[in-house]
């Protein structure tokens, strides 16, 4: 079979279905002529990003975080989430310590929401609420804190409750960006709270990072306001998966 | 109207490098790219009411990037684009450290293509959004863009095999 030179890109690009990549892969193995035209794409893909990524690696331009954060855009204060909620006691729980080692400052946004995996971005939008999406929402519903879904591209780092009775999480997206945010259960869906960017942390050994980092702070101040009590015990957490996090 | 959710705002810092890459793709100049980005965020803020039910953020603001860059484009006139060798040479190489020869010849390669097919080739091959993303940015039907994506591979692939692929 002869192959266009369409399919060969749309191989190269991860477009193909698994019957026609496995067909393609076939192929190749065969005949080593196929196999170059392939890596030529795929040498031309790699070309392009080694060219481009050096872009992901500079610091921000100051004036282009201005336009995000600053006064660009009006801004009521009821919207300003970490702000208008009432102050809470600040965290004596005592677990803070095991959180804070506990949650692994991967990275992320970036890939979760920009190529989305199967399940879609980690982040949507519905009538203007930011809403957890893909793997994140599936994580959100699914994955436990106090027992940790290895491999999963999002961290669960706390569950609780909200001053509303609401159930809220913690949550860490792992990836070369490091995303932490708050999503709160709000029907059908989790809405996002806050989402932020965490500090740059040296990468250590093993691709791991070193669990004593901080949250963000808007994302820890958003904890804070939120948080009614004590975050959940592996029981409670477990019970309020199992009625769909209903409150 | 929930203009500009403090979340947004948070998403749209940590999509930040990205939007820059892909400016820099089309625009290829620093303070070009840069501008682009910055007014993409502008726009983005004012109109956060208008995000479509369910779509992913990052669609929504790659297709604000790259409308921006077409309104500039028709502003300035397409050949204001292409640069002189030596001054696109000086730009670049200021603003980025190490494997130069190569990624100016990137770049440089990039910026000679019809911008439909630069467009096509950031989305897919350097920002990795699927086809089907990629035409909903574009707004194209899926078979313009890989048809776009196609002969701006050749033509990339032509003009890097000249300028000398092993050069690093």
């Amino acid at each position: 079979m002869s192959y266009s030179e369409e399919t060969l890109m749309a191989y190269a690009d991860g477009e193909l279905d698994p019957a026609a990549r496995a067909a393609l892969e076939a192929a190749m193995a065969a005949d080593p002529g196929l196999a170059q035209r392939v890596a030529r794409h795929q040498a031309l893909r790699a070309r392009l990003r080694a060219a481009l990524d050096p872009v992901l690696d500079e610091p921000l331009p100051q004036r282009l975080l201005e336009s995000v954060r600053g006064a660009a855009a009006p801004r009521p204060a009821a919207k300003v989430i970490p702000l208008k909620r009432p102050a809470a006691p600040r965290w004596s729980w005592p677990q803070l310590g095991a959180l804070a080692a506990s949650l692994v400052l991967g990275a992320l946004l970036g890939p979760l929401v920009l190529h989305p995996p199967a399940g879609g971005g980690a982040v949507i939008t519905r009538a203007g609420e930011m809403l957890a999406g893909g793997a994140l929402a599936r994580a959100l519903t699914e994955e436990l804190a106090s027992n940790r879904t290895p491999g999963s591209p999002v961290e669960i780092g706390v569950s609780f409750r909200a001053r509303d009775g609401g159930y809220c999480r913690s949550f860490q997206l792992r990836e070369e960006k490091a995303l932490a945010g708050v999503a709160c259960r709000e029907h059908d869906a989790w809405r996002l709270e806050v989402l932020a960017q965490s500090p740059p942390q040296p990468p250590a050994a093993g691709g791991y990072r070193p669990a004593a980092t901080a949250l963000p702070p808007s994302v820890a101040r958003t904890l804070d306001e939120l948080r009614a009590g004590e975050a959940l015990d592996a029981s409670a957490e477990a019970a309020a998966r199992a009625h769909g996090w209903e409150r | 109207m929930s203009a500009a959710p403090q979340a947004l705002r948070e998403a749209l810092v940590a999509l930040l490098p990205r939007l820059r890459r892909f400016a820099r793709a089309l625009a290829r100049d620093v303070h070009d790219a840069d501008d682009l980005v910055q007014i993409a965020v502008e726009r983005a803020l004012t109109r956060s009411g208008q995000l479509r039910p369910d779509a992913p953020l990052s669609s929504w603001m790659f297709g604000i990037v790259r409308n921006a860059w077409l309104d500039e484009l028709r502003a300035r006139g397409r050949r204001a684009r292409v640069f002189a060798p030596e001054e696109s040479a000086e730009r670049v190489g200021d603003a980025s450290q190490g494997g130069h020869a190569e990624a100016l010849a990137v770049q440089d390669a990039l910026a000679r293509l019809p911008e439909e097919q630069c467009e096509a080739v950031a989305l897919v091959l350097i920002e990795g959004f699927s086809y089907k993303e990629a035409a909903h940015i574009m707004e194209v039907p899926i078979g313009t863009l890989t048809s776009r994506l196609a002969r701006g591979r050749e033509a990339l692939q032509e003009m890097l095999d000249e300028s000398g692929g092993a050069r690093r």
